[in-house]
């Protein structure tokens, strides 16, 4: 900006001692300057700043000020109602590496996560698909996969929780009509986590459906066509054409389905409200979240639940750099090997070219 | 470094923004001043306490002063509001109803409770049942609560379950069944084996409510009187807990869900016959059977009589947090609030028994309810007095909850599933005993 306004001194011209032609100069470029001009500087200079500073304020407020605090909390003794107490450095950290609950929480949230987050994203391709196709009444099939998100959590929640009780519940009362035993829904690993996963599932595939069949309809249609002259199936169409073309956005709903699956904690806390411990009677699912609410808010431990929030951050964060790197290398094979593909098809074309023009002598013959 | 000057002011000047904010939406609590002047007094209830009436004639009886009520539906989400409350430091109302099941978790902060006897609670504790006053009295003898109600345990029974199997379905017969005055546990299991032998039924509704009295009544559970931690080797405990585990192991338990019951179908459809009753379950065991699909026809019915002795379970205190800018008018509020005309009022509302003696014996506690139509015409209040008699304060520890929830909460629940035996399941406790508390 000023080096527009301030007139180029010569290079290598001596500067006499005691005069400062370009502070002078500058000083008086100032001095000509009108408030408003002035104004309109300032407004270039700062005002960019301004207009990004509410979301760098909210974030720092809301968002690192609890960060840090958590880490000061987690380094502390901190009883919830008692307040801080010894500083105990990473006391807090090993202890809860150590404790068999912690791991418990961790397997538990992990299986959950893979259970819902793998059928979660097979369906929604399938159902983005057949959305994607020349159907009638469009709107109303992809309003329709939406819907279940509209719901609350909480709600989901309750009706699923009535649906998969174990003495009353509708599933366990079809079962035993036709002669098949009870599923402890409530009480046993394998089916509560298999229970959570489909709230989870019911809740989130129409959203994931309706992100990758916007991407869907971006493919180009005239690449379907040229797959489809060229003599390409559905289905064939669907894994060489839809599927490669839509893997960012794929990637996209993998991290995000990650983020929020590792966080998860309204499923596993009503799905048995009642429950004495939170997340089933010898915490068959309780989730990490849920392991450090309980610890926070029923054994008062405020410092090891700070240490378990931060060391879930750490995991969240982990997986998100894996999933970052593996996206990349995905990316960067596909590009090489197309690369390679076309060459050695180009070469082969040549080749074949080189042939046809020159004819063997069999071919004479 | 432009940047971060800005930003460094413009997070400061939001902050300040925000704190003034936070400020003046704290002392909307009213300020106005102590002496004469208009003020607002909040007060934070759960459940079905049924006060609202009371507030009125309160405002009513004191010109200037308007109160705002705060009810939250349950005792435990009260504890959750209360709690973060305390531990942010800010937001507590001028009068904070306290549930005994979380007692042990505010004497832990006892200190930040106003010592209602500087407000005169000395004059007054003789309204009360004695040892009503000495849970809400500190280590150091500060008395932070004004009771409300009390629950002391009596026996609910399916009349018409009891009928079928061939057993007394009168109250006395019920009493008398049970070993009357010398009701013990051994009796009810020996009871309840029979009447499983006979319908192969279960005979209770889950293990965990029968722990809990079985605990509760003694003169010293998880904790001895000097605060000691009380459960490995202890033998009247594990006793108790060999009675209860072989019960489940007989079918007596049917294994429920607590507090679900299935939306009340189980109080309804025979799962079980005898339910574990203080006086403010009553009401819960009415909404679930209508929640059920039942009425008073489906049996139930109120007996006067405890295995074990006499037992309490819940109640609550009203206390006024030192945050209060009104000390004096909330210790006012809360002292009629607690009065025996209030409790009375309270019983007749929600069926809280009082602890105010005066109100126990009142027409009004003693008499015909709603309540007593659903029970089969039984004298609830008077059973209640009578089942009053003979409870003892139990010292509660700082961890009481966590160990009633969370080490025998698991063990209880393999007992009901069969998932372990007695001894097994014992020792799973005092594994969890050793992860969870600090001993």
């Amino acid at each position: 900006m000023t080096s527009t306004i301030t007139p180029p001194t010569e290079a290598g011209a001596p500067e006499p001692r005691g005069r400062h032609p370009r502070k002078a100069a500058r000083t008086t470029m100032r001095a000509d300057l009108t408030p408003r001009q002035r104004l309109n500087r300032w407004d270039v200079k700062y005002s960019p700043y301004l207009y990004v500073a509410p979301f760098f304020v909210l974030f720092g407020l809301i968002g690192l000020f609890p960060l840090v605090y958590t880490f000061v909390v987690s380094l502390n003794d901190w009883n919830l109602l008692t307040g801080p107490g010894e500083w105990v450095g990473f006391q807090n950290f090993t202890d809860e590496l150590q404790s068999p609950l912690f791991w418990n929480s961790l397997f538990n949230t992990f299986s959950i996560f893979l259970l819902s987050a793998v059928p979660q994203l097979i369906a929604a391709i399938v159902i983005a698909a057949v959305l994607d196709q020349n159907i009638r009444a469009k709107t109303f099939w992809r309003l329709s996969v939406i819907l279940p998100y509209v719901v609350t959590p909480v709600a989901v929640t309750l009706i699923f929780s009535n649906i998969f009780g174990e003495k009353y519940g509708l599933i366990n009362n079809l079962l035993t009509t036709f002669g098949a035993d009870p599923v402890m829904w409530k009480t046993e690993t394998l089916p509560s986590h298999l229970a959570i996963a489909t709230m989870v599932n019911w809740r989130w595939t129409g959203y994931n459906a309706l992100i990758l069949l916007a991407a869907m309809q971006a493919v180009p249609r005239d690449v379907h066509e040229a797959a489809a002259i060229d003599g390409a199936g559905a289905v064939r169409r669907f894994f060489s054409v839809t599927i490669p073309s839509i893997r960012p956005t794929i990637i996209f709903v993998i991290i995000t389905a990650t983020i929020g699956g590792l966080q998860i904690f309204t499923e596993p806390k009503l799905f048995n409200a009642t429950s004495s411990i939170p997340g089933g009677p010898q915490r068959q699912y309780q989730t990490t979240v849920l392991y450090l609410w309980d610890l926070a808010f029923n054994r008062q431990d405020f410092g090891k639940a700070a240490a378990v929030a931060w060391m879930l951050f750490i995991i969240v964060v982990a997986i998100g750099l894996i999933n970052f790197w593996l996206s990349r290398r995905i990316a960067g094979v596909e590009a090489r090997t197309s690369k390679r593909r076309t060459r050695r098809r180009l070469d082969a074309h040549a080749a074949a070219r080189a042939e046809a023009s020159a004819p063997t002598p069999e071919e004479r013959a | 470094m432009k940047l971060s000057r800005r930003t460094r002011g413009a997070v400061a000047l939001a902050g300040a923004a925000s704190i003034a904010l936070l400020a003046t939406a704290c002392s909307t609590g009213g300020d106005q001043g102590s002496d004469g002047e208009d003020i607002t007094l909040t007060i934070t209830t759960f459940g079905t306490q049924g006060l609202d009436g009371l507030y009125e004639q309160f405002e009513a009886d004191h010109p200037g002063v308007t109160i705002e009520a705060t009810n939250i539906d349950t005792g435990g989400n009260a504890l959750t509001d209360w709690q973060t409350k305390q531990a942010a430091g800010a937001g507590l109302p001028d009068v904070q109803a306290v549930e005994e099941g979380w007692l042990s978790k505010v004497m832990q902060v006892s200190d930040s409770f106003t010592d209602l006897r500087d407000y005169g609670a000395e004059d007054l504790s003789d309204q009360w049942v004695d040892w009503k006053v000495k849970q809400a009295t500190d280590a150091d003898g500060r008395i932070i609560g004004y009771g409300t109600d009390i629950g002391p345990e009596g026996l609910c029974y399916n009349g018409a379950l009891f009928e079928a199997a061939g057993l007394p379905s009168d109250r006395e017969g019920v009493a008398a069944l049970f070993g009357g005055e010398d009701a013990s546990w051994e009796k009810f299991f020996e009871v309840g084996k029979a009447y499983h032998d006979k319908t192969g039924k279960a005979f209770y509704d889950q293990s965990g409510f029968v722990w809990n009295s079985m605990v509760n009544q003694l003169p010293e559970g998880y904790y001895t009187a000097d605060g000691e931690l009380n459960v490995e080797g202890n033998e009247e405990l594990e006793a108790r807990w060999a009675l209860l585990a072989q019960g489940a192991a007989d079918g007596l338990s049917s294994a429920q869900t607590q507090w679900d019951w299935g939306g009340g179908k189980a109080f309804t459809d025979g799962s079980f016959a005898t339910f574990v009753c203080p006086g403010w379950m009553l009401g819960v065991v009415k909404g679930q059977v209508e929640a059920g699909g039942g009425d008073a026809t489906t049996g139930w019915d109120f007996a006067d009589v405890f295995p074990g002795g006499a037992a309490n379970w819940g109640g609550a205190f009203l206390t006024v947090p030192t945050t209060s800018k009104h000390p004096k008018e909330a210790a006012e509020l809360a002292e009629f609030l607690t009065s025996a005309q209030s409790q009375v009022a309270s019983f007749q509302a929600a069926g809280a028994f009082p602890s105010n003696l005066e109100a126990q014996t009142d027409s009004g506690v003693t008499g015909e309810s709603e309540l007593t139509a659903f029970f089969n015409d039984a004298p609830i209040g008077e059973i209640l007095g009578s089942r009053a008699v003979g409870v003892v304060a139990q010292y509660k520890g700082p961890d009481d909850s966590v160990i009633q929830e969370q080490v025998f909460g698991p063990s209880i629940q393999e007992l009901d599933s069969g998932k372990a035996d007695g001894p097994t399941a014992w020792q799973h406790a005092l594994d969890l005993l050793d992860e969870l508390v600090e001993q």
